[in-house]
């Protein structure tokens, strides 16, 4: 396997203009990425001498065909380009740069990460969460609730309690990494609140139509599901056992509320019915267990 | 008085020579500095799109950030329509950010289009808005990533076309024993690979090209002309310049399965010839190392950047520069010449947005990814740029069973011509990431001749279809005895006249 890539690649290799001096090549190609003493968008020349010192095919072969080693660092392109007997020449200049030298350790973390309590709330945040569509917004309460909208689904997925998000893996990685949760989930919904009458239902997927932004800076969301065009914003309970949900829709048609496992669900109109009247505009009450 | 002063300014901006003032603005406090659009407003100020989704505007006369909008999902372009109305294209959709109460902040975060794919896939960016002359609206849709697979859920359609199916294309901890057969890059969910127009108001979709990567870079040239560029990498030899054609597939062929009534298969099965005759050919090429590594957006310079007016300048991640292309219609076909700029000055790499100021200011905003680059907004003042010496075209034109290649200058030529080199080199078409340069090889050339009063230079040669020809003008002078502004010159020979 390895004989056979090698050989595959000295046949593609020609000679390059000018790519005489590692030096230079080392300096357009690769000095970008790899510094002498620390890592940079890569390993540096230090960790590198250590991996390949001896092992020149090793390396040439790694550049022609990299692959994804580390979490949270982006891949290394191919370097097929430069051809092996260039790619040679690079090993020995990174050995040579690196000789005498120790790795110097940078500091980790996010350097844009705010303390929970420093945190502003309300805010929105779309971002890759789990347990999602990839098209997920993280909304952060004020208190110490924040919950999941999905915007492929247009529904609710779940809340957390806690602090809001971490988000620097994602961000370094370009989505590579999920942004992590701050806190425990402590409500999941497994499917949309409310059903209409049957005859009123679409099969369509739900369409997601954007969100405002409310004077105290909550998000309204706005979606067609069913057949029927949404507005729903969400805000905690002063006493932080569940949540409010504002609706507002153009239903043609009574609407059933859903009766979720590990949840009470309860509407501002008393019944588990709203009429068509009452489905313009109501509440509901979520309490988990 | 009067008269020294003017003599000493004039004396110190021959002493300097320096047409253009780069100067780094001031990073928003906060915020990570990463820019992924950039769009001038009438008054001058500057609305930049950061990577954690923060649109903010700064002003250039206070040097002050002012928020507008938060939250978005890694912004790759902006376009704004008024100072209270912007279009951002975001990593799930295109989205209409409104000022509804006029207090200089969004309350509108309105979906103008998601009628797209994302499998969770961290290399599935979304780029553009573009405006084009019809008024729509132009996005680019990056291809996947093999160094990843797709999360359990995705949004929009799922292609079974595939040596995979959806259950082994889910990433898991064994991803990378199954990753090779996933293609180097792969469109799985609708329109990856794809650039699509879109009506304003986000209710009708054409979907417009097909055959791109990683299309980071969407902009219109002064004849209407969509000019995308894309990345070296698989079926990218070296990075490509590309004017679009409608329904054309430029070459990347993963995005094909979502060609209306695609009957053929997995594209990525088809023979290299079969996908090289389908394809649209390049516009230009950017050589990987020479000139650019990473090419990003396009824009048209305007008028008052004297001898630059009407070209495209494009940004660059790697190498501390922008580039110049110079388009030249052959038999139909708009291909063109790549010229290095701003190389030597205090630039610096990661120059990945561009926007023009109605006052000629460029506004360049940087950016890394992780990968190589810069952080923050800088700004270009020129000066004088009338008395700059460079070439303002280059045309491949036919002499018998010859070509010459007739290059107009800004600046009259001094009288003894100095040397010229040409040489020519190629980059295979295939499915492996990148190409070695290829037959290269010196190209003869006749007596490079001046015409038009020393305003133009014809190098009589024998262009050969397909190569990109190097013209080395590192010995040119004018008659003031400068040397030029950008001094190589890599013309595309898609098509030979």
């Amino acid at each position: 396997m390895k004989s056979g890539l090698l050989s595959v690649f000295l046949l593609t290799s020609v000679t390059t203009f000018g790519a005489d001096d590692p030096a230079k090549l080392f300096e357009v190609h690769c000095g970008a990425c790899h510094a002498v003493d620390h890592m940079r968008v890569g390993p540096s020349l230090v960790e590198i001498t250590g991996i390949y010192r001896n092992n020149p095919d090793g390396f040439v072969q790694w550049c022609v065909k990299p692959g994804h080693k580390r979490p949270g660092v982006i891949e290394m392109p191919s370097m097929a380009h430069l051809g092996e007997p260039a790619l040679r020449r690079i090993h020995a200049h990174v050995i040579a740069a690196a000789a005498g030298k120790t790795e110097q350790k940078i500091a980790g973390g996010d350097p844009y990460s705010i303390p929970r309590p420093m945190l502003r709330r309300p805010q929105v945040q779309r971002i890759f969460l789990p347990d999602a569509s990839p098209a997920a917004i993280a909304v952060a309460l004020p208190g110490d609730l924040s919950y999941c909208f999905d915007a492929g689904e247009c529904r609710l997925r779940y809340l957390w309690k806690g602090g809001f998000l971490d988000g620097f893996s994602y961000w370094k990685g370009n989505g590579s990494e999920i942004a992590k949760l701050d806190g425990e989930i402590i409500y999941r919904e497994e499917a949309f609140p409310l059903t209409g009458d049957a005859a009123g239902n679409e099969t369509r997927s739900p369409k997601f139509l954007g969100y405002n932004v409310t004077k105290d800076g909550l998000p309204s969301f706005r979606y067609r599901r069913g057949g029927i065009t949404w507005t729903e914003t969400i805000q905690a309970l002063p006493d932080g056992s569940g949540i409010e949900r504002r609706f507002q829709s153009d239903a043609q048609v009574p609407l059933t509320l859903a009766t979720p496992r590990n949840a009470t669900l309860s509407s501002s109109h008393g019944q588990p019915t709203l009429t068509a009247a009452q489905a313009k505009s109501f509440t509901l009450t979520l309490r988990w267990k | 008085m009067i008269r020294s002063f003017a003599i000493l300014s004039s004396t110190l901006a021959l002493a300097n020579a320096q047409p253009f003032a780069i100067e780094k603005m001031p990073n928003p406090p906060g915020v990570d500095p990463q820019i992924g659009g950039l769009a001038v407003l009438p008054d001058g100020k500057v609305a930049t799109a950061f990577h954690r989704g923060e649109v903010m505007v700064f002003d250039p006369a206070t040097r002050a950030w002012k928020k507008f909008a938060e939250g978005l999902q890694e912004p790759l372009g902006i376009l704004a329509e008024s100072p209270s109305s912007f279009l951002v294209m975001q990593r799930a959709e295109l989205t209409r950010l409104k000022d509804l109460d006029r207090d200089g902040q969004a309350d509108e975060y309105e979906t103008v289009f998601d009628d797209f794919g994302i499998s969770g896939n961290y290399h599935e960016f979304a780029f553009g808005p573009a405006r084009g002359p019809d008024g729509r609206l132009y996005i680019g849709l990056n291809v996947a990533s093999n160094g990843a697979g797709v999360r359990p859920e995705i949004r929009g359609k799922w292609s079974d076309i595939g040596t995979l199916d959806r259950t082994q294309m889910t990433h898991d901890a064994q991803w990378g024993k199954r990753s090779a057969k996933a293609g180097r890059m792969y469109s799985r969910v609708e329109w990856r690979g794809w650039i699509l127009a879109i009506s304003p108001d986000g209710k009708s979709m054409e979907p417009f090209a097909s055959g791109l990567r990683s299309p980071n870079g969407l902009g219109f040239d002064p004849q209407g002309n969509l000019l995308v560029t894309d990345n070296q990498g698989d079926w990218r030899g070296t990075s490509p310049l590309y004017v679009i054609q409608r329904g054309g597939f430029h070459g990347h062929p993963a995005s094909l399965v979502w060609q209306k009534n695609w009957n053929q298969g997995d594209p990525l099965r088809l023979p290299p010839a079969e996908l090289d005759r389908l394809r649209v050919k390049e516009s230009a090429r950017f050589p990987q190392g020479d000139l650019a590594n990473s090419p990003t957006e396009p824009i048209a310079i305007p008028d008052s950047w004297g001898p630059f007016s009407g070209q495209m300048l494009i940004g660059e991640m790697n190498q501390p520069r922008l580039v110049r292309f110079l388009p030249d219609d052959v038999a139909g076909f708009r291909q063109g010449c790549l010229i290095p700029m701003f190389d030597g000055t205090q630039l610096g790499n990661g120059n990945h947005r561009l926007a023009f100021s109605p006052d000629g200011t460029l506004w360049v905003g940087k950016t890394h990814l992780s990968w190589a680059g810069a952080e923050g907004l800088v700004k270009i003042t020129p000066s004088q740029l009338d008395r700059l010496f460079t070439a303002t075209s280059v045309k491949l034109e036919k002499h018998g069973a010859r070509h010459s290649l007739a290059i107009t200058l800004s600046q009259p030529l001094a009288k003894n011509t100095a040397t010229v080199k040409v040489e020519r080199f190629n980059y295979r078409y295939h499915q492996d990431y990148g190409s070695p340069k290829t037959d290269a090889a010196p190209v003869e050339i006749g007596n490079p001749e001046p015409a038009q009063d020393g305003r133009q230079l014809r190098i009589p040669l024998l262009a050969k279809e397909g190569f990109i020809h190097r013209i080395d003008l590192s010995a040119l002078r004018d008659t003031q005895g400068q040397a030029l502004d950008g001094r190589v010159l890599y013309y595309q020979a898609t098509r030979l006249p």
